[in-house]
């Protein structure tokens, strides 16, 4: 115990590793507030120049980037309605009404607090039961994440906004465009037409720039000379009457985040919208209705993609298992740093998982003061005119859609994608049920088809899993509860209407 | 959705619309039916392709492709019929008047040129070419001089911390 007290509190002591993290963290927000700039690209760009630094500095660098960039991408999504990765989609949807009404500030403010709160419950949970919920998340089979994707796919409802069949529609056309490509399990090529660009599919990045980015520009274009919101800077920092009036439900969220993070190929992207779903069927006087700025619908997601930070080092550093992108970046700079990440890491390197802890907890309290520090420049964006910040908003998309792979092919299809966003939009066709579909997609595709295969192609034994298996039984029935939840008569008998 | 949340932003004192619950609007708009015709036309030419992929057991490559053109074309059909049960669109409400207003026409044209002259002037000379010429349109030719320092100065700043400080190779 007094052992790993002194493992954490080396980042401490160490005024270089200090700085390393708050320096990652700033990067970190500007990084992941511009749509396409993911931390995946940020961590992997500073594995290539930290590669012949001290491992202890190279990961102080990359923890700070990876609390600050998860947090970057919810600002562009409040303010903009732009959000800067996935995981703040979600976010947007509350968000960007919110600062229509100038409350970006308090918006931003509020997001900052309870991301530093729920950074907490992360760490705190990847302390205390790593080894447990490793463990428990190796148990999951493919037809259990066929099932998580499933759940994901019924958000269309809560993220469609206006018309539940158009939501379909458009989350529909997102999962037949991610089957663009060449099929991972079998190497069949599917609606490629000969192209040698389409083999490699649709980034759902791409889709996502152009879908939200230049739709949003194309949008705002319509509204030409319409003034920018005067927004209200008084007060950014919750009170702790809201902070505790939103306790329970950061909690809540925290906690799914933490554990959808675990689930090794899940992260911060499909825990914001699972929470900010479970935030919308539950909450029974939000501040205002979600959809018009309920400060609920920021809470849910933003602790719940804060808490798979943690989550996803979970599976990292107690089995070698990455359990997100970044992660998986991480065992990459291990393996360059001679170490071998798996079962043993703890046991033979157990100062390296309590440098971790501790180094995202610094982090979580550079969030905090740079998270606040920035919100009036932030929240100032907004007012400058759209006749001016929408064309660097372009520029922006495209830095982030090159950057993805080094393709101008990747600029067109994002182009292409902002203008068909556009005509959907006028037509009352989200575009968020489209980049859910795009990214559950494969997730759903490869999961039942290995779900099947398990079950040697014969429908009974594939359904009979559902029932017989605990952890598909639990994940079925909450799937039917989803279902049931969305019908007049339990909100009625819930007194959610 | 989208016209929420101009409501919103043109109300932002007054009262807000409940968008928890959908209420249909009263008159369809130019196109819809164009819309959920092309949307149904996606999915059936979605189907027709799928139709060439491995399939005959339950795990085919084929499953999920014809799964989602199915959805698409079965509410597709009725999203077409939702809208010829709603009432015409106003008269003086043109298709491209609708879709695509003189603003949109320019920005996308602006944009398909930035595309295509990135490759050959590469990033610096062709974004800032298309922040001007965008900048000195939608500000109706006013501020020129304004327009060309704030895309220099946007662009300086964008080079320097994307190229120079996160090391982004740029188009």
């Amino acid at each position: 115990m007094e052992q790993n007290l002194q493992y954490f509190l080396i980042p401490f002591l160490s005024w270089e590793m200090m700085v390393l993290i708050w320096v990652g963290v700033f990067a970190g927000i500007w990084v992941g507030a511009i749509p396409g700039l993911s931390v995946t690209m940020a961590a992997s760009l500073l594995i290539s120049f930290t590669f012949s630094w001290d491992l202890n500095s190279a990961l102080a660098l990359i923890c700070g980037v990876f609390v600050g960039g998860v947090y970057g991408g919810s600002i562009t999504a409040i303010l903009l309605n732009i959000p800067g990765a996935p995981a703040a989609i979600a976010t947007g949807i509350e968000g960007y009404p919110l600062a229509q009404r100038g409350e970006a500030g308090k918006a931003i403010g509020l997001c900052t607090t309870v991301s530093v709160f729920a950074s907490f419950v992360g760490i705190i949970v990847l302390s205390v039961a790593a080894p447990v919920i490793a463990n428990f998340s190796l148990k999951f089979s493919p037809r259990d994440f066929f099932l998580l994707a499933v759940m994901g796919i019924l958000l269309i409802g809560s993220i469609g906004g206006g018309d539940p069949i158009k939501g379909i529609t458009a989350g529909a056309v997102g999962v037949l465009l991610s089957m663009v490509g060449m099929d991972p399990s079998t190497g069949e090529l599917r609606y490629t037409f000969g192209n040698i660009y389409l083999m490699a599919g649709i980034s759902f990045v791409t889709a996502m720039i152009g879908l939200f980015g230049v739709s949003e520009a194309l949008t705002q274009f319509r509204n030409a000379g319409k003034k920018s919101p005067k927004q209200n800077l008084d007060r950014i920092i919750p009170s702790w009457a809201t902070f505790l009036k939103y306790l329970p439900l950061s909690i809540r969220s925290s906690l799914l985040g933490v554990f959808i993070g675990a689930l090794p190929g899940t992260g911060g992207d499909v825990a914001a919208l699972l929470a900010y779903d479970q935030a919308k069927r539950t909450v029974r006087h939000p501040s205002r209705p979600f959809g018009t700025g309920a400060y609920e619908g920021i809470v849910a997601p933003e602790t719940a993609n804060k808490g798979a930070i943690g989550g996803a080092f979970i599976p990292m550093l107690t089995l070698g298992i990455p359990g997100d992108a970044v992660t998986a970046i991480i065992i990459g700079a291990l393996y360059i740093h001679g170490l071998k990440p798996g079962p043993m890491l703890m046991i033979e390197t157990p100062h390296l998982f309590w440098m971790i802890v501790s180094c995202l907890s610094i982090a979580s309290v550079a969030l905090m003061v740079l998270g606040l520090v920035s919100v009036k420049p932030f929240a100032k964006i907004i007012e400058i005119p759209k006749e001016i910040i929408m064309p660097v908003v372009i520029i922006l998309s495209v830095i982030g859609t090159y950057a993805i792979q080094n393709s101008v092919v990747d600029i067109f299809y994002m182009i292409g994608f902002g203008i068909i966003g556009y005509f959907m939009r006028l037509y009352g066709y989200a575009t968020g049920p489209m980049v859910l579909g795009l990214i559950l997609g494969p997730m759903l595709d490869a999961n039942y088809r290995r779900a099947m295969q398990g079950a040697e192609n014969q429908l009974l034994p594939f359904l009979e899993g559902f029932v017989t298996n605990p952890i598909s039984l639990f994940l079925t029935l909450a799937i039917v509860f989803l279902l049931v939840s969305q019908t007049s008569f339990y909100r009625r008998w819930r007194g959610l209407e | 959705m989208e016209e929420s949340r101009e409501f919103l932003a043109e109300g932002a004192a007054g009262t807000v619309k409940d968008l928890s619950k959908y209420v249909p609007e009263a008159r369809r708009k130019p196109g819809e039916l164009g819309m959920a015709v092309l949307m149904f036309l996606l999915g059936a030419l979605g189907y027709y392709f799928a139709l060439d992929m491995t399939s005959g057991e339950y795990s085919s490559p084929s499953v999920f492709p014809k799964l989602a053109s199915t959805v698409i074309m079965a509410c597709s059909a009725v999203n077409f019929f939702k809208a010829v049960r709603r009432e015409k669109p106003e008269a003086a409400a043109t298709l491209k008047g609708y879709l695509l207003p003189m603003d949109v026409v320019v920005v996308v044209v602006l944009l398909v040129a930035y595309c295509v002259a990135l490759p050959r002037l590469h990033f610096v000379a062709s974004s800032y070419a298309f922040m001007v010429i965008g900048m000195v349109y939608l500000q109706r030719g006013k501020n020129i001089v304004r327009a060309l320092l704030i895309s220099a100065v946007s662009l300086a700043v964008l080079v320097a911390v994307f190229r120079y400080l996160f090391l982004v190779i740029l188009p």
